[in-house]
């Protein structure tokens, strides 16, 4: 057999694997002192009685390596010896460890959950998609060949995106600028994030406002990620939310999205009248009476971000209402125009 | 698949155990196959699988406390039979942040057809989250399971499974109309804009349609002439061609992310007063003008004279509807 002679250095995903596994092979768990001393990569760089603050800075790493990889690493008080860390065991329950056994996917459903992995290529999601997948073919179903290929694709462009998102899963209160539209500057945020979610293809952060002290009480905030405008940094920990906050969120945005309606009028046979009557919930109230334009009912989340598109349309769009969308999307053309004069 | 990292291995080392055990004598072409890595990345994996193992009673490792493979059939066949098992017999379960990327995307696709209307997805969403360590809940994205997409997507995929060409009213961003058929090679997306490639048969060549530009489409009796397997797609949506048009525009830095699509590969771009200047190519102006007209402020022209008076009448003529 191949054990590494001492000094040597074992790989980290062997020091990983076998952690996993004498950590699952114990009913009554071990402590830090025998799983230091004993398990294959530890025990190499090991010394009996002296000074092993480094390997124990090591296993505090691979804890929440493991821990992040799902794996259920749990720690038992020895009886009568509560609290004390020397005495302390850890053990992966067997039953938490492993994918229930009446849990099991289709061919469709793993040609799914391919595409649902394809939708992350960049970032974070990419890999926890990467590692998802490598867990769904353990259980052995290959996936059907598509009718049709599919290549989709959601963007992560917005910077603050990562540094929310490792916010979020540590529970941490963040700090960041954030420049609300028709204001000159950005101003400071302090806020528990709560959600990120993609709503009509723009990220936003939903959050809870921090004036409650370490309670997730605080009124509910949405931002758009686009207009965070600085390094979003981290703060203190904070309780975890409970419940599924981004359905929340989203139930929220589509809330608001079902309430703000614009009435616009589009020139027939044009690019907007195409794209705007195939948007999502676009209303027909029928043709002008001169027959040349069709009046649509658009709902939206953010009246800006409208007015941006729409100025995009150039004089084949007419906003009838509400008032403040039909001025910004003037003021917006007026601004382009002269930009350009 | 991208290079492992750590934790990938391990992901990947807990994930092979409980495939080969019910796998007993697969080779290694066929495991790489499966898992979607080399033949080389399956043989590191065995390799480390059949040396490790537990401390075991003597906590020095023994023989029968390792996993262990028959060695001749692997080195000589590329079979692999795992002749003593150690501690794992099943599949790990997900994480919480890897069954919230899986629901995400899941999310993201409500509109796809194989999607079956939103049970699959509450299915394979309780699933996920029932063979998940953790609740998995902080990132989602909207269901737009109802917007006319998912009917034009229908339609798509019904031609590909019979073989038919796709018949559609496409409106170009120049204002042209024009009756298309098309042989559907693919469809693609970014965030929400949705794109069909297709074997253009008026224009004779490949073309990319947006979605929301599509209107009228019917499945014709016509067979498709050139399938996915035959076609060589390009890796960018639109290609650039010789006759492009180069336009040096003025971008706030933040607003850069969204012209990544328009940039030419390898685009220098250099600082001008706390702006980037850039070049865009463009094939006319027509697309330039909306564009810059929807992000007013932001995104200027600086030249050619001739896109920036296209883009000041753009703007002047929406304007003037108001007046």
């Amino acid at each position: 057999m191949a054990v590494s002679s001492a000094g040597s250095r074992v790989p980290v995903e062997e020091r990983l694997f076998s952690l996993v596994l004498a950590l699952l092979a114990t009913e009554t768990g071990l402590t830090k002192s025998e799983i230091l001393s004993t398990v294959q990569g530890y025990r190499q760089r090991y010394k009996p009685g002296g000074d092993n603050a480094n390997l124990e800075r090591q296993f505090e790493r691979d804890k929440d390596d493991i821990r992040e990889l799902g794996v259920p690493l749990e720690t038992v008080d020895t009886p009568g010896d509560a609290g004390n860390n020397q005495t302390l065991r850890y053990r992966i329950p067997r039953g938490a460890y492993e994918l229930p056994h009446d849990i099991s996917f289709t061919s469709e459903e793993t040609t799914l959950l391919n595409l649902a992995a394809m939708v992350w290529r960049e970032g974070s999601l990419s890999g926890e998609s990467r590692r998802a997948l490598l867990k769904l073919r353990s259980l052995g179903v290959s996936a059907d060949e598509p009718v049709l290929g599919y290549a989709p694709r959601v963007r992560l462009r917005d910077a603050a995106f990562e540094p929310l998102n490792t916010a979020l899963e540590r529970h941490l209160v963040v700090r960041f600028p954030y420049l609300k539209p028709g204001e000159d500057a950005a101003r400071e945020r302090e806020v528990v994030p709560l959600a990120l979610v993609q709503y009509q293809g723009r990220w936003h952060l939903s959050a809870a406002e921090t004036a409650f002290g370490s309670q997730v009480e605080g009124a509910r905030k949405m931002f758009l990620l686009r207009r965070i405008v600085g390094a979003v940094t981290a703060g203190r920990a904070v309780p975890a939310p409970e419940g599924d906050q981004a359905a929340l969120a989203l139930a929220g945005l589509e809330e608001l999205w079902e309430s703000n309606l614009a009435e616009v009028e589009v020139l027939c046979d044009t690019d907007a009248a195409t794209r705007l009557a195939n948007r999502r919930g676009t209303e027909d109230a029928g043709l002008t009476p001169d027959g040349g334009a069709r009046r649509l009912r658009l709902h939206y989340v953010d009246g800006a971000i409208l007015a941006d598109e729409l100025a995009g349309f150039g004089p084949e769009v007419l906003v009838v209402a509400p008032p403040e969308l039909r001025a910004a999307v003037l003021e917006r053309l007026e601004r382009t125009e002269r930009d350009h004069g | 698949m991208a290079e492992f990292q750590a934790r990938d291995k391990l992901a990947f080392l807990l994930s092979l155990v409980p495939w080969l055990i019910e796998h007993d004598g697969a080779n290694v072409a066929e495991a790489a196959a499966h898992f979607g890595v080399s033949p080389q990345q399956i043989r590191d994996a065995v390799e480390l699988i059949a040396v490790s193992g537990i401390p075991g009673d003597t906590d020095s490792y023994q023989h029968g406390d390792l996993f262990d493979i028959n060695w001749d059939a692997f080195e000589s066949n590329d079979e692999i039979v795992l002749t003593n098992l150690v501690a794992i017999d099943d599949s790990p379960r997900f994480s919480a942040r890897e069954a919230t990327a899986l629901i995400a995307g899941l999310q993201y696709l409500s509109s796809l057809p194989e999607n079956a209307g939103s049970a699959t997805l509450a299915s394979l969403t309780a699933k996920l989250s029932r063979g998940a360590s953790a609740e998995p809940a902080q990132v989602g994205v909207e269901e737009a399971d109802d917007s006319g997409r998912g009917t034009t997507l229908a339609l798509i995929r019904d031609c590909v499974a019979r073989g038919t060409q796709l018949e559609l009213d496409y409106l170009d961003s120049a204002g042209n109309r024009e009756r298309r058929r098309v042989d559907p090679l693919r469809v693609e997306s970014f965030d929400d804009d949705w794109y069909l490639r297709g074997w253009c048969h008026l224009r004779e060549a490949v073309r990319t349609f947006r979605l929301d530009r599509i209107s009228n489409a019917v499945i014709t009796d016509a067979p498709i002439e050139h399938r996915a397997s035959e076609v060589r797609l390009p890796d960018r949506l639109f290609d650039g061609s010789p006759e492009d048009l180069e336009v040096t525009i003025e971008v706030a830095p933040a607003a850069m992310p969204l012209l990544v699509d328009y940039l030419p590969e390898g685009a220098a771009s250099t600082d001008a007063d706390g702006r980037i200047r850039t070049t865009l190519r463009v094939s006319h102006f027509h697309g330039l003008k909306r564009l810059i007209a929807s992000m007013p402020g932001v995104a200027v022209v600086v030249a050619p004279a001739s896109a920036r008076s296209a883009v000041a009448e753009w703007a002047a003529a929406g304007a003037a509807r108001y007046r």
